[in-house]
């Protein structure tokens, strides 16, 4: 197989992420999300047209929320949100605060409201990382932003934790709290994915290729969610610059 | 709210409780297999809130996003410092938060008071001025010379002189002192 269209990472992501944003759920992204919202606007163009959108930071299309989506989270009433990590290790723990010794970090990241509250709430987590290397997938983050594994005394009715990565699409396994590879994406192959993860994603066997964009999601992606994002003021610079002409 | 703590679902296993003593996992009292975080109320001597428009009484407009109204209520003084004084501020106003007199304690005439970030019909934000803010935040010696430049012995004048360039749209920005 091979995709008829070529494509940059963040279209990439955008379109893979976009097959998990279910018709009626509710689904959001935080601010500085670009991909994500792209991911939004592309679902409801495509196969969830009466989908809840939030992107919050966009002028048009974050509904006027506030606290509101922090509440609505709370509740357990959000079915879908989006989060990125600067490392996440074998243990299930995520870090998007800082990299290098808390006391002196190398790099600080404003990463603890989103790990820490709306991927403990949200029902789905889409994890997205524009890269897939031993420096994002180590044996130990740094700082524990967010955990998956909790005692069942924390209540979370959540699915299992997907992370999509320009490589692979991961799943954190809530039953068993290990990762595994869900698929690989076109050119290449499990074993290449394994060597650039800091610890074990388990059997390397039988793993499905991530079925590529198609042609028809990149055209609508480069078009109709180009121009929306243009026109509601969601990242238009981002949009104008990073996806393609169609 | 007035409340002195609340519980709040989320945090379990990470490291911010190594780093804050305002937060603890807790049983839920109702139900002995649940536990949450439960959160210290965070209650400020004085917030210190930028408005579009203020009048006299305190009456005021904030900011749409955002949860100021929810800091100015957990404060125990409130300063609205204001693009504008006008005659009458009412909950009917648009492009901003109203929040009423009685939750404010003094207001202040301080046009460009948001530099460097901006005020949504009156200026946007300087993000050369955060960048070199971001630059000098980053090293000690850095933020002395920040803090010599702009901040220590300058009064607001001399403040908004040094930054009035490029982006700034309101009439002040043209006129001379406050």
């Amino acid at each position: 197989m091979t995709s008829a269209v070529a494509c940059n990472t963040e279209e990439l992501l955008a379109v893979l992420m976009s097959r998990e944003i279910r018709d009626w759920e509710i689904s959001a992204c935080g601010a500085v999300s670009m991909i994500p919202a792209a991911a939004l606007l592309l679902a409801e163009a495509t196969h969830a047209p009466n989908a809840d959108i939030i992107i919050l930071g966009s002028e048009q299309l974050d509904r006027n929320l506030g606290k509101d989506i922090h509440f609505l989270s709370q509740r357990g009433k959000l079915d879908l949100f989006f989060h990125s990590a600067i490392q996440f290790d074998a243990e299930g723990n995520f870090n998007l605060h800082v990299v290098g010794d808390p006391n002196a970090p190398e790099l600080r990241l404003p990463g603890g409201y989103g790990s820490g509250l709306m991927s403990y709430t949200a029902k789905r987590i889409l994890f997205f990382r524009t890269e897939h290397t031993t420096r994002t997938f180590v044996p130990k983050v740094d700082f524990v932003s967010g955990a998956m594994v909790t005692p069942p005394s924390i209540k979370r009715p959540q699915d299992n934790f997907k992370i999509f990565t320009t490589m692979a699409v991961l799943v954190f396994d809530r039953g068993t709290n290990s990762y595994r590879l869900e698929s690989v994406h076109e050119g290449f192959t499990p074993q290449q994915v394994q060597e650039r993860t800091g610890f074990s994603l388990g059997s390397l066997e039988g793993i499905p290729m991530t079925p590529p964009p198609t042609e028809e999601e990149l055209r609508t992606l480069r078009t109709e969610v180009k121009e929306r994002m243009i026109e509601t003021g969601t990242y238009p610079q981002w949009a104008r610059t990073i996806l393609q002409p169609a | 709210m007035g409340v002195p703590y609340i519980p709040v679902r989320g945090l379990a296993g990470t490291d911010v409780f190594k780093r804050r003593d305002d937060m603890i996992i807790a049983t839920n009292p109702f139900d002995p297999t649940e536990e949450t975080v439960v959160a210290l109320a965070q209650n400020p001597n004085v917030a210190i809130l930028h408005a579009q428009k203020a009048d006299r009484d305190g009456n005021a407009l904030l900011r749409k996003h955002g949860e100021d109204v929810m800091v100015a209520q957990a404060s125990h003084r409130v300063i609205v410092t204001a693009e504008e004084i006008v005659d009458k501020v009412t909950a009917d106003d648009e492009g901003g938060q109203f929040i009423s007199a009685i939750n404010v304690t003094a207001v202040v005439h301080a046009p460009g008071g948001a530099h460097p970030a901006g005020v949504p019909g009156y200026y946007e934000q300087d993000a050369d001025h955060i960048r070199e803010y971001m630059r000098a935040a980053s090293d000690e010696a850095l933020f002395r010379q920040y803090l010599a430049k702009y901040v220590i012995g300058k009064t607001e004048e001399e403040y908004q002189a040094m930054v009035r360039q490029g982006s700034r749209v309101e009439s002040h920005a043209a006129g001379g002192g406050a």
